[in-house]
């Protein structure tokens, strides 16, 4: 009876079938909360996680890292593509999906014709990451935890914005990756990596990067920003950064070009709020001194 | 006769293997509860997702080795292949638009349709060209149609660097030009085979023809067929047939190559004949190497046409050896 009773207190009153509207505005309806989830990319994975839902992960694919206690479930997909064959054997009843590599075009159309529910979701600003969280709490007939746990990460949110407001906003540019030719990809305002350095209380020092994400190696070093960073490794940066022409930046000289954390600010998932707390500091250290 | 039975027993085999094949294997007994109606998520798969892609396979197969016969049969030259007068490079446009460009239209009407208008205009366009530039002979053709490739392509190297971005991934892009089969519901596969069998006819219809061709220019002349003319509505036949496989089918490279000379080994040269058997053996090619694709690399798929080229290349330089050395 007390068990029962601490079920249903803990398990709000499902309001199921629950009908929501998804990213590419399709409807999607599930008669009750899923209990077999495959969620593709590290960034559904790590929503569907977050709200301590990750036991009931059935399928992941090849390049998520994280939580630890799901990397043991059947791979569904990876570089090449996904596998309408392998996401059905593990007879889900739900498929959370984003539009990158060709996740949407391949999953939508078999998972619709077969009648497995299939949600898409668009992580492209923080306001998304966390509007997705309390979409995905809803369906999953979890909604007061996918509400907890937003609020805490807006909580968390605010107490950075208190903290940076009114400070001189350090110019920055954030490397994202190489490419061989020798261009650069950069963090762009529109995207959440972006909205993570603006909500970390830096601008851009290169503004006006809208479309393309290429920039020449030049363009950074005439920007000449406040603050360098690199996503990756500290000895890549040191590798960069010792080249003829980037050890002159103020950014060098003034030991504020930094290293962060990949995982942190290129995956669009609860973690991206621990990235613009870090970024914080590295922004405006101190005013983020504990 | 004995060699037609043989070929559409193969192909009827090639299907029933290609229905089992996947990430996930179903016996022939799977596929015919499934058939049977059965309700369990997996059943519902192999008739709704996978049999309809098998099918769409023999299609697009058949339609790459009657555009490639036609065309081997208008420039009397063997190394002939479907995506020779720009065909390859419209579709490739027109599909990365309605990949990438955000439309009114639901793409999986968008794509087929984008990509048969790129195909077929980019033929016209080909065709126009040598037109004006008063080239109207087969060299012509060719040369005006690698010119257009290369405009086409750069075009559509250009979109693909300016439109894409977080979500809108180049790979479904390079995966749609490297070839795949699309999967159509089991309405559309009515449709595909209405097309086909119009495509069929509308090849038989220029066989005779293409066999008088095939006597050389002058002699076809003689024979009273206006080659100019002829060559023009030929090329235009073939641009649509090719415009229809490409449409369903991505760009599968090798296939309208290949067929027609493993074709006339099997049935002479005579296009009648040719033709059909053409449109069957491609269509067991297509159905093969899609089934390698779905099911060799899990949880990957390989896109097509690297399995086509890949497998076939070797396969058909391998008869050609033992044909030429006998």
């Amino acid at each position: 009876m007390i068990l029962a009773l601490a079920l249903a207190v803990s398990q709000p009153a499902a309001t199921q079938p629950v009908t929501v509207h998804d990213a590419f505005g399709r409807t999607v309806t599930l008669a009750a909360p899923p209990q077999r989830i495959v969620p593709i990319f590290a960034s559904n994975t790590e929503i569907v996680a977050s709200l301590g839902l990750a036991d009931r992960i059935v399928g992941i694919e090849a390049y998520t890292r994280y939580p630890r206690d799901v990397l043991d479930r059947p791979l569904v997909g990876g570089r090449l593509g996904f596998s309408v064959d392998s996401i059905v054997a593990l007879q889900p009843d739900l498929v959370v999906v984003t539009p990158s590599r060709q996740a949407a075009n391949q999953l939508i159309d078999p998972m619709e014709r077969i009648g497995v529910p299939i949600l898409v979701l668009l992580q492209r600003s923080v306001p998304e990451i966390l509007a997705n969280i309390r979409l995905i709490g809803r369906v999953a007939g979890v909604a007061e935890q996918g509400e907890q746990v937003a609020a805490r990460f807006e909580g968390r949110l605010a107490a950075v914005k208190r903290k940076v407001e009114g400070r001189r906003p350090p110019s920055a540019v954030m490397i994202t990756g190489r490419l061989g030719t020798g261009l650069m990809l950069v963090a762009r305002e529109g995207t959440y990596t972006g909205d993570a350095m603006v909500l970390a209380g830096a601008r851009f020092a290169l503004p006006g990067t809208q479309t393309i994400a290429q920039v020449s190696p030049e363009a950074i070093l005439n920007a000449d920003p406040d603050v360098l960073l690199w996503a990756g490794s500290a000895r890549d940066l040191e590798e960069l950064v010792a080249r003829p022409g980037w050890s002159e930046m103020r950014a060098v000289k003034s030991g504020r070009a930094h290293a962060v954390n990949r995982v942190e600010l290129l995956i669009p998932g609860p973690r991206t709020i621990d990235g613009i707390e870090h970024l914080a500091a590295i922004f405006h250290p101190d005013a983020m001194r504990p | 006769m004995r060699v037609w039975l043989g070929l559409a027993a193969i192909l009827l085999l090639a299907m029933v293997v290609a229905a089992c094949a996947g990430h996930a294997w179903a016996s022939p007994a799977d596929l015919w509860r499934a058939l049977a109606g059965d309700a369990a998520l997996r059943s519902r798969l192999l008739v709704e997702w996978r049999l309809p892609r098998v099918v769409a396979a023999a299609f697009v197969g058949a339609l790459l080795g009657l555009g490639g016969t036609i065309y081997q049969g208008v420039f009397r030259n063997p190394l002939a292949e479907p995506y020779l007068l720009g065909s390859a490079g419209g579709a490739a446009l027109g599909a990365t638009v309605a990949l990438l460009v955000p439309l009114a239209l639901p793409q999986s009407w968008l794509l087929p349709l984008l990509a048969f208008a790129g195909a077929w205009g980019a033929t016209l366009l080909v065709i126009g060209i040598s037109r004006v530039a008063g080239a109207v002979d087969a060299a012509g053709l060719l040369l005006a149609g690698v010119a257009v490739a290369a405009i086409l392509g750069a075009l559509r190297s250009f979109l693909m660097l300016a439109l894409s971005d977080e979500t809108v991934s180049l790979q479904v892009v390079l995966s749609w030009v490297l070839g795949g089969i699309q999967t159509p519901t089991w309405a559309g596969i009515g449709w595909l085979a209405l097309i086909a069998t119009g495509c069929v006819g509308l090849s038989l219809g220029l066989a005779r023809r293409l066999d008088v061709l095939g006597l050389g220019e002058a002699m076809a002349i003689a024979f009273g067929l206006e080659v100019r003319r002829f060559v023009m509505l030929a090329v235009l036949a073939g641009s649509v047939i090719v415009a229809a496989a490409v449409a369903y089918g991505g760009l599968v490279a090798f296939v309208g190559l290949a067929a027609p000379h493993v074709a006339r080994w099997l049935v002479g040269p005579l296009h009648r004949p040719l033709l059909p058997a053409s449109a069957l053996v491609g269509a067991i090619v297509v159905v093969v190497a899609d089934a390698i694709a779905r099911s060799a690399l899990p949880p990957a798929e390989i896109p097509l046409g690297l399995v086509t080229a890949v497998a076939g290349g070797p396969f058909f330089i391998a008869l050609l050896a033992r044909r030429l050395r006998s």
